[in-house]
């Protein structure tokens, strides 16, 4: 922004006020998550004292239950195999599909795309009601792989959108010089184009991730003890009313967020792409 | 659009070289179909766990399905779901609560991210860091966040009742159940805007508020006159999307209230989901979504409608 007004004090005062009030948001949007990492270091004693702890020597003795749990164990095992299998099933359906829309005119086109973007945008719940029943009678409704089918409803069209403005900012000469040069399009696509497009991948697969990582609502419904993901294994601990085990709670909820936070960090150019649904390039 | 021509000739002049024999070769037939080939996967996923589910559940809002029947042995019942829906207080008082809820958390994202948007546009130093911190909330993951918010606002032991001196149960009175969910949708959301909007700042071009500043605007002047209509399909793209998103909000209730105290934090995905999943009427949970369906379509053209006019011009 252009200071074109303005003595030097002014601006001085003026930065001054911006970091005061910059520095109250990061407090308020920060402090439940300190909060919550204080609370999941305190024993039970500490984490019910009045007034709260402010100062405390930290225990790890709720992430030591928590890991030690074994349904932790397994839902974290869980949610690793249908978020991963979400993201490579979305990525194989859906990068050829972008290069697609991106390079050649075909009939249905924009209704296609258009059509993939209402499917990013309806309600899950509006799709999950027929999903179940029709899962159920196929045998595959507590399944991980119908979880993953769920996911990929909104991880496909994402994938479709972020890929396709990948490939549109790809110069289209290198494609058209190999197929010149006698390459078929499927040798071009494989080994000129994907290399060249593996930042986007990169992008689209940790944002495919971060989706089916934090999806509660189909898991929820979709799953059963044994194939449970974290963040139902995590609603779960809320469930009895009588006695909520904070430490538990707040340990393993830390465990939950972490590397989801450690991947979106990784990825953080491309979110606004990504959340976006593409209507805006980051 | 010029990428296309530029394939086209590519194209005719590969078919051009291409000896004639060659063609019988099935690579090069094949070749022929790639974009079909390339298409053809997403469309059966489409198709197969999204269209085919849709008009299934379009079919069943007109049954009487419960658990346990045979797929379309549900006998038909024509309008009755839905006019046992439109006639259920419920229903319509979660479809008020619904858009009350969206349109409340929208405004306050909005102005809030905007707000947030324009201080972290300003070039000082440290300013990343701010901005690393502030779109934390957003990553987290959504029933995580509600469950720790509900720690916090906890009666007896939570931090907030602590500092305000008060014992309020604020997830258990209906006057504040609905106000506390708002704030961690806020709380939540408002890093989108943010990140959407600084996108936005970021590529305005600086000549149009340099011009306005030379010939004597204030800053006041400048950014109600000048940055905001520059912004406007910025502000647009984030109203649109986040009205689509609370719309559907649902993760945050289930952990915090899940609909209660006295039906005050039913919206439509909560209402839909325990027609569904808790009395597994399968019929009624159909035709509530297909309600909800339509008004969720309705805002997804009208925001289709905006990208395609962003994209013509």
């Amino acid at each position: 922004m252009a200071q074109v007004v303005g003595s030097k004090r002014k601006r001085g005062l003026e930065a001054a006020l911006v970091y005061a009030v910059l520095t109250v948001l990061v407090l308020a949007f920060v402090f439940p998550l300190i909060w919550v990492l204080g609370l999941s270091l305190k024993t039970r004693l500490q984490i019910f004292s009045t007034p709260p702890l402010f100062l405390w020597w930290p225990t790890l003795e709720n992430y030591a239950d928590v890991l030690t749990r074994a349904d932790f164990g397994q839902a974290f095992i869980n949610t690793m195999i249908v978020s991963m299998s979400a993201v490579l099933l979305s990525l194989c359906v859906g990068v050829p599909a972008a290069y697609a829309f991106a390079r050649f005119p075909f009939t249905g086109r924009t209704f296609l795309f258009f059509a993939l973007l209402v499917m990013r945008m309806l309600p899950p719940i509006a799709v999950l009601v027929p999903m179940y029943v029709l899962f159920s009678k196929l045998g595959l409704a507590t399944t991980r792989f119908s979880v993953v089918l769920a996911d990929t409803t909104f991880a496909l069209p994402l994938v479709v959108w972020l890929m396709r403005g990948f490939f549109e900012d790809l110069p289209a000469e290198l494609e058209e010089s190999a197929w010149i040069d006698g390459a078929s399009r499927y040798r071009a696509f494989w080994h000129i184009v994907l290399p060249l497009a593996r930042p986007g991948l990169v992008a689209a697969s940790i944002l495919c991730l971060q989706l089916a990582w934090n999806d509660f609502l189909f898991a929820a419904v979709l799953t059963n003890n044994a194939t449970q993901t974290l963040p139902v294994m995590m609603a779960a601990f809320n469930a009895g009313d009588s006695g909520v085990d904070w430490g538990g709670l707040t340990a393993s909820g830390v465990l939950v967020i972490l590397p989801v936070i450690i991947f979106s960090f990784i990825a953080q150019k491309h979110l606004v792409a990504g959340l976006s649904s593409g209507a805006i390039k980051g | 659009m010029e990428e296309f021509g530029g394939s086209e000739l590519a194209r005719r002049t590969l078919v051009a070289a291409a000896p004639r024999a060659a063609w019988r070769r099935p690579g090069i037939m094949l070749d022929r179909y790639f974009t079909r080939v390339a298409i053809l996967p997403t469309f059966l996923v489409m198709l197969g766990v999204f269209g085919m589910p849709l008009a299934f559940s379009f079919y069943l809002s007109f049954t009487g399905y419960g658990q346990g029947q045979r797929l379309f042995s549900g006998g038909y019942v024509w309008l009755e779901n839905y006019q046992d829906l439109l006639s259920d207080p419920v229903f319509t008082g979660s479809i008020a609560i619904t858009l009350a809820y969206t349109a409340a958390a929208v405004a306050a994202e909005m102005i809030l991210g905007l707000g947030i948007a324009l201080l972290l546009n300003m070039d000082l130093p440290g300013i990343r860091i701010c901005r690393t911190a502030l779109i934390i909330p957003m990553m987290v993951t959504p029933i995580v966040g509600a469950l720790c918010w509900k720690l916090l606002l906890d009666p007896s032991h939570g931090v907030i009742n602590y500092w305000i001196g008060q014992h309020i149960v604020w997830l258990g009175r209906p006057d504040t159940a609905l106000a506390a969910i708002w704030i961690v949708g806020v709380w939540q959301s408002t890093p989108y805007v943010m990140l959407i909007l600084l996108a936005g700042l970021r590529s305005l071009p600086s000549e149009p508020t340099e011009a306005a500043a030379i010939d004597g605007a204030s800053r006041r002047q400048v950014f109600w006159h000048v940055t905001l209509p520059l912004l406007r399909p910025y502000l647009l793209v984030a109203l649109l999307l986040r009205t689509i998103f609370e719309f559907r909000a649902f993760d945050n209730i289930y952990a915090m209230t899940g609909g209660g105290p006295a039906n005050s934090t039913m919206v439509l995905s909560m209402f839909t989901y325990l027609m569904s999943f808790v009395r597994f009427d399968f019929g009624l949970g159909a035709a509530a979504s297909w309600l909800m369906l339509l008004m969720a379509l309705l805002m997804c053209l009208f925001f289709i409608s905006v990208i395609r006019r962003r994209e013509v011009t």
